[in-house]
């Protein structure tokens, strides 16, 4: 009798210990808060009306005054000399909607590995507008970050990419005020479909290690999150 | 102390001298009352193994497969080799069950309780029909398998590389080129023969070899088309080729099968088989040109 | 039965002088002069190195430029040989050096004479004291595995969310996988291996009871850097850490690298100790053919681990470099090759799980005699098994790179290679169905044990077959499936067995009788949960799961579903067979000196087992397995013969 209680109090913690650990990890994980894009109207399109919604997003080389690092990493991860960052990883667009995202990007050029990605694809016309000049593909050597929305595995939600360069500031620019130096514009848009979830992330080398995939490029919440088509 | 120690001789059975004729000791070993149940476990369970094997395939069906020579290939290897497993599970689970669970004539008898039973079995040390046939079977098995997977591997690289000009007919399709690069983490697909036009999802037309050219620019990615049957690594520095005939329309999968960093569950993209004319729509869509 | 001869007096041998106490340096080194050695070293290695070589703004990095991350390597060099020396491993070379010799008084203290149970905490020469100590660092790593195995299955349990960030997932599974393999690698020779093998072969201790100590510190020194990897960043990269993926890792991969190389050493000296002893300190009369089944699979696992262990630990140092020293051995950008890295590491990978299997499969031949009274069916086959196996897995390693498509023809003498092996595989799975055949059987948990390992590693073999034939390998592999083949060896066979084993000769090391009643329930609750789990595995598999994803499409989503409540059971069920070990080995039943009845050597001798192990070493006089009754149907036989040959007398 003593013996079944005590086998059971060695199941009940070792089923604690399991449980409290997963419950703890899962709660240090903090992943960022969802950003959704703002629904500011219609806008006609060769499908007809639909809903129009905007987002705006900022692409920092590194944290500094008014730019505190994202959420959801201890700073020991974070190399002394800075991540390159998006300013939101979590976001959320509504569905069957006309999305236009605004990229304020701050951060210097490093080459694609493969030039698919020094092209846009996947917008409204396979376009996107660079400082206000529309292109569909811009110098490989130019690439600082790319936005790159690809599938999540899960079969019945439609297929989705999105795929934009985000333009380089050039090497001799100098910084402002703020630390940082004026920043390049780029505006997209694409159509969302029926609600699904997928997963974004910076297809340029903007890390380290070994092709540069490294460092940044390897933790979630800088330069790779989630996309929730709701 | 004396140093002559002779070591006494093992005491063996003693061999009769005039062995009966093997089919009398085989029917007498038949007769014995442990054999008849092992013997009957064993052709149930090996015949238990032919409607299991479909269970597995089912599992591999789910969602469409298969959809190329190369699949049906290797499904009717899995099949076959399913098939000829059951012998194995059998014997081993006959002789198990039968140890555990027999009760009455014939059983072999269990013991239970907490001293040593000290009531010994028989001293069976060896038994070379047992042994010799044994050894046969497996190895008969084996070299079944060796060969039959020998010949489906030349099978499905004839499949796969049939768009190799050597090994084709006359009239069989041109086969469409296809540079596969993977990169952590998408894959992205370009197309030479059709005016170089690059995409993130593989369209191609039905019942036309396809050939890939697979590499990487970064870390070790594993091309998988599941459905398909198509798999091969794309290492950085090196191009590995495989190819494939897809005679199914459809839609279906393509996984990346080696670990390749933070979003290595997340690169999937599709592949659409297609009709020819769909093929050249979406060719012209794409800003390239189909070529002759 | 073994009869002892009576020594005559030995001949003087003038001893050595003794310098100071007994036992000299080692009676002031212990775990804890080890530890705080190690640490001192370390810290001071670190802040040292990052003061002169390493810029000090650097510091907070986890990821870096060469620099900090030679700085960490440097960390863990210092530790391992802070611990080492902490620990008094250096007294040995150090007293040689000095040409201070070991006295008989010394030895004895090293061998742990009169400390009672400190001596389990220090640099003790003792083989039966280096078991336990094996023993105890087994069940800790399987903890550390089994918790790790948890954090997995509950993150696919429930994929439409993340328990944790993809990074993490993927450190987590690779660490699983590192932490297992180690364990399973030294669960049977490591306690049973040092423990029982030099007692069943009539000898005092092992070859070099030194290099047993040393083995078994060097693996105590190699797994701190290894569960510490999941706080500097993690490994992110499976258990086989493939370059040039590995490359990318933070510095959490220089621990894993570390482990490696510090293991390999640990293997390879405890290989190099048994193989000794096996083949040079047998007791008198115990020929060849007379050797207990058990050591000859030790005896053929440590051969295969001396040859093959260095290819992990080369590949892990040139990984290291390429990390942390700027080569560029797999780095294809700057002339390395990823295959070069793959065929190095499957090298071992292939071999490692044989050393993993054989020795578990050999326990459990040796216990199965004692439980059917029956004498091994074939032991010359049992021993061309092990002999066939040993020998060809050096030949069927790129079986793991049939996908690789570094050389399309090499899958052809490959699949022939490892087909080949299946057949003296199989020598030993008759063997075993053999041995059963017509036994009565005493249903004992190490006798029951044998059952599960026969099914699991049926089914194991078969799924292997699959595997094997590249056609298939080319929808299969990586894919859950392969996963379930795995665990149906190395756990399913290899772990189960091992626990047999355990069960088997926990009397003798122990000298209390396990609980059976509580270890059965956990047991066959494992063992059933296990069933589940990796059958459900199977079949994600084979619907088309990729392995190492932490969220996959919703049709995998029951497959994965019963797998984890499966595998939540295997914990319960292992949790209950802990609680099982322990409170026998606390306060169990006093054990006698053969419970078992068995006729090899080790049962023959007292519980608990004396320093010197026999008062008087064994001579064998015959083979150990001379149990059984004669055969009743060879009269049947006779009676057949003599009716079919009439008048002639037989």
């Amino acid at each position: 009798m003593k013996r079944a209680l005590f086998t059971i109090i060695t199941v009940l913690i070792g089923v604690i210990v399991v449980a409290g650990s997963a419950l703890w990890l899962y709660a240090i994980q903090k992943p960022s808060p969802a950003y959704a894009a703002t629904v500011v109207g219609t806008a006609n399109t060769p499908q007809g009306v639909v809903k129009h919604a905007t987002m705006t997003l900022d692409i920092h080389p590194n944290s500094g005054p008014g730019v505190p690092n994202p959420p959801g990493v201890p700073t020991s991860e974070v190399d002394a000399g800075g991540w390159p960052f998006y300013s939101q990883t979590s976001l959320q667009f509504p569905a069957h909607t006309l999305v236009t995202i605004t990229v304020h990007q701050y951060d210097g050029a490093s080459t694609v590995w493969n030039p698919y990605f020094a092209g846009v694809h996947g917008t409204v016309g396979n376009t996107a507008v660079f400082n206000g000049k529309s292109a569909s593909s811009i110098n490989p050597a130019n690439v600082a970050h790319t936005f790159t929305i690809h599938q999540f595995p899960q079969a019945n939600q439609p297929y989705f990419f999105v795929s934009v360069p985000m333009l380089a500031v050039p090497n001799n620019a100098k910084n402002l005020a703020n630390g940082f130096p004026a920043p390049q514009t780029i505006t997209f848009s694409f159509m969302t479909g029926a609600p699904g979830k997928y997963m974004w992330n910076c297809e340029d080398p903007c890390g380290n290690s070994y092709q540069d995939f490294g460092g940044v490029m390897s933790q979630h919440g800088y330069m790779s999150g989630t996309v929730t088509v709701v | 102390m004396s140093e002559t120690h002779v070591t006494p001789e093992v005491e063996e059975p003693e061999e009769p001298t005039n062995r009966p004729a093997p089919t009398r000791r085989m029917k007498e070993w038949f007769s014995r009352p442990y054999v008849r149940p092992i013997v009957i476990i064993c052709a149930v369970i090996t015949l238990a193994f032919i409607p299991f094997a479909w269970v597995v395939l089912y599992f591999m069906n789910g969602s469409g497969a298969p959809a190329s020579p190369t699949m049906t290939e290797i499904e009717k290897t899995i099949l076959v080799f399913t098939i000829v497993s059951g012998p194995l599970m059998a014997i081993t689970l006959a002789v198990l069950l039968y140890s555990l669970l027999a009760r009455g004539k014939g059983s072999w008898g269990r013991v239970h309780g907490e001293e040593p039973p000290m009531q010994d079995s028989p001293a069976i040390r060896t038994n070379s029909t047992a042994v010799i046939a044994w050894i046969a079977a497996t190895s008969v098995l084996a070299a079944f398998l060796v060969v039959w997977g020998m010949i489906e591997l030349a099978t499905i690289t004839k499949d796969s590389y049939g768009s190799i000009a050597s090994v084709q007919g006359p009239n069989a399709p041109k086969p469409i080129d296809i540079n596969v690069t993977g990169q952590q983490w998408v894959w992205t697909f370009q197309y030479p023969d059709q005016g170089n036009i690059s995409a993130d999802t593989l369209v191609v037309p039905i019942n036309t070899p396809l050939y890939f050219n697979v590499t990487s620019v970064d870390v070790v990615h594993d091309f998988w088309i599941v459905e398909l049957g198509v798999k091969i690594d794309a290492n950085p520095g090196a191009v590995t080729n495989t190819g494939v005939t897809p005679t199914k329309l459809g839609t279906f999968n393509i996984r990346c099968a080696e670990l390749c960093g933070l979003h290595h569950a997340y690169m999937e993209t599709k592949i659409q088989v297609v009709t020819q004319d769909q093929f050249n729509n979406w060719v012209r869509e794409m800003g390239g040109s189909r070529t002759a | 039965m073994s009869a002892t001869l009576t020594a005559a007096a030995p001949p003087h041998v003038p001893q050595p002088k003794q310098h100071g106490k007994p036992g000299g340096f080692l009676r002031h080194t212990n775990i804890f002069t080890g530890l705080v050695t190690g640490i001192v070293l370390a810290a001071l290695t670190y802040i040292i190195g990052s003061h002169w070589f390493v810029p000090w703004g650097t510091q907070n990095s986890t990821y870096n430029q060469v620099g900090f991350q030679a700085l960490i390597m440097a960390t863990f060099i210092a530790w391992v040989i802070g611990f080492m020396a902490g620990i008094g491993a250096f007294a040995g070379p150090i007293r040689w050096m000095l040409g201070h010799d070991l006295t008989h008084d010394d030895a004895e203290y090293m061998a742990g004479k009169h400390q009672g149970n400190w001596r389990y905490f220090k640099y003790t020469t003792d083989h039966k004291v280096v078991g336990i100590q094996y023993l105890v660092m087994t069940m800790v790593l399987f903890a550390v595995g089994g918790f790790l195995a948890m954090m997995i299955r509950t993150q696919l349990g429930v994929t439409w969310t993340s328990v944790f960030q993809p990074n993490f997932y993927n450190s987590i599974i690779g660490t699983h996988g590192i932490v297992m393999v180690i364990a399973m690698i030294i669960v049977v020779s490591g306690p049973l291996g040092n423990f029982i093998v030099p007692i069943m072969i009539g000898a005092r201790d092992m070859a070099f009871p030194r290099l047993n100590a040393l083995s078994f510190w060097l693996l105590f020194a190699a797994v701190p850097p290894l569960v510490a990897n999941l706080f500097m960043g993690g490994i992110r990269d499976g258990w086989t850490v493939y370059q040039p993926l590995g490359a990318q890792a933070p510095i959490g991969m220089i621990g894993y690298q570390i482990c490696i190389i510090t293991f390999a050493f640990s293997t390879g000296i405890a290989s190099v100790n048994l193989i000794t002893t096996i083949v040079t300190m047998r007791a008198r009369g115990m020929t060849w053919s007379r050797v207990p089944i058990f050591a000859i699979g030790i005896l053929a696992s440590s051969i295969m681990g001396l040859i093959w262990f260095p290819m992990f630990q080369f590949s892990q140092i040139f990984s290291m470099s390429d990390l942390a020293l700027g080569t560029s051995f797999f780095l294809p950008t700057r002339g390395g090759s990823v295959w070069l890295y793959e065929n190095i590491f499957w090298l071992l990978g292939h071999p490692e799980v044989y050393v993993i299997v054989v020795p578990a499969s050999a326990a459990l031949l040796e216990l199965m005699v004692v439980y059917l009274r029956k004498p091994l069916f074939s032991y010359k086959l049992a021993i061309a098994g092990f002999a066939g196996v040993v020998g060809i897995s050096s030949l069927v390693w790129v079986h793991h790179m049939y996908m690789t498509g570094f050389a399309p023809s090499v899958g052809y003498p490959f699949m022939l290679s490892t087909e080949l092996i299946s057949i003296p595989f199989g020598f030993i799975v008759l063997v075993m169905l053999g041995t059963i055949w017509r036994g009565k059987m005493w249903t004992r948990l190490p006798m029951l044990a044998v059952f599960a390992l026969l099914f699991d590693k049926v089914v194991g073999g078969i799924t292997g077959v699959y595997l094997s034939d590249v056609p298939v390998d080319q929808y299969m592999h990586g894919s859950m499936f392969v996963v379930a083949h795995f665990h149906y060896m190395l756990m399913g066979a290899g772990l189960f067995g091992a626990m047999g084993a355990i069960v088997y000769w926990f009397p003798k090391m122990t000298g209390r009788m396990f609980d059976e009643k509580i270890g059965q329930i956990g047991f066959w609750t494992a063992f059933l949960a296990f069933q589940v789990t990796f059958m459900s595995m199977f079949v994600a598999g084979l619907q088309g799961m990729p392995r190492r994803v932490m969220q996959f499409d919703s049709a995998f989503r029951v497959s994965n579903w019963i797998s984890t409540i499966g595998a939540y059971c295997i914990v319960i069920g292992m949790l209950i067979f802990l609680y099982a070990l322990v409170s026998s080995w606390r306060s169990g039943k006093v054990a006698p000196g053969n419970p078992w009845g068995s006729k090899s050597l080790e049962w023959q001798t007292s519980t608990p087992v004396p320093l010197d192990n026999f008062p008087v070493l064994p001579v064998v006089t015959e083979d150990l397995y001379n149990y059984g009754i004669p055969d009743p149907y060879i009269e049947t036989e006779e009676r057949l013969a003599q009716d079919d040959n009439e008048g002639v007398v037989v």
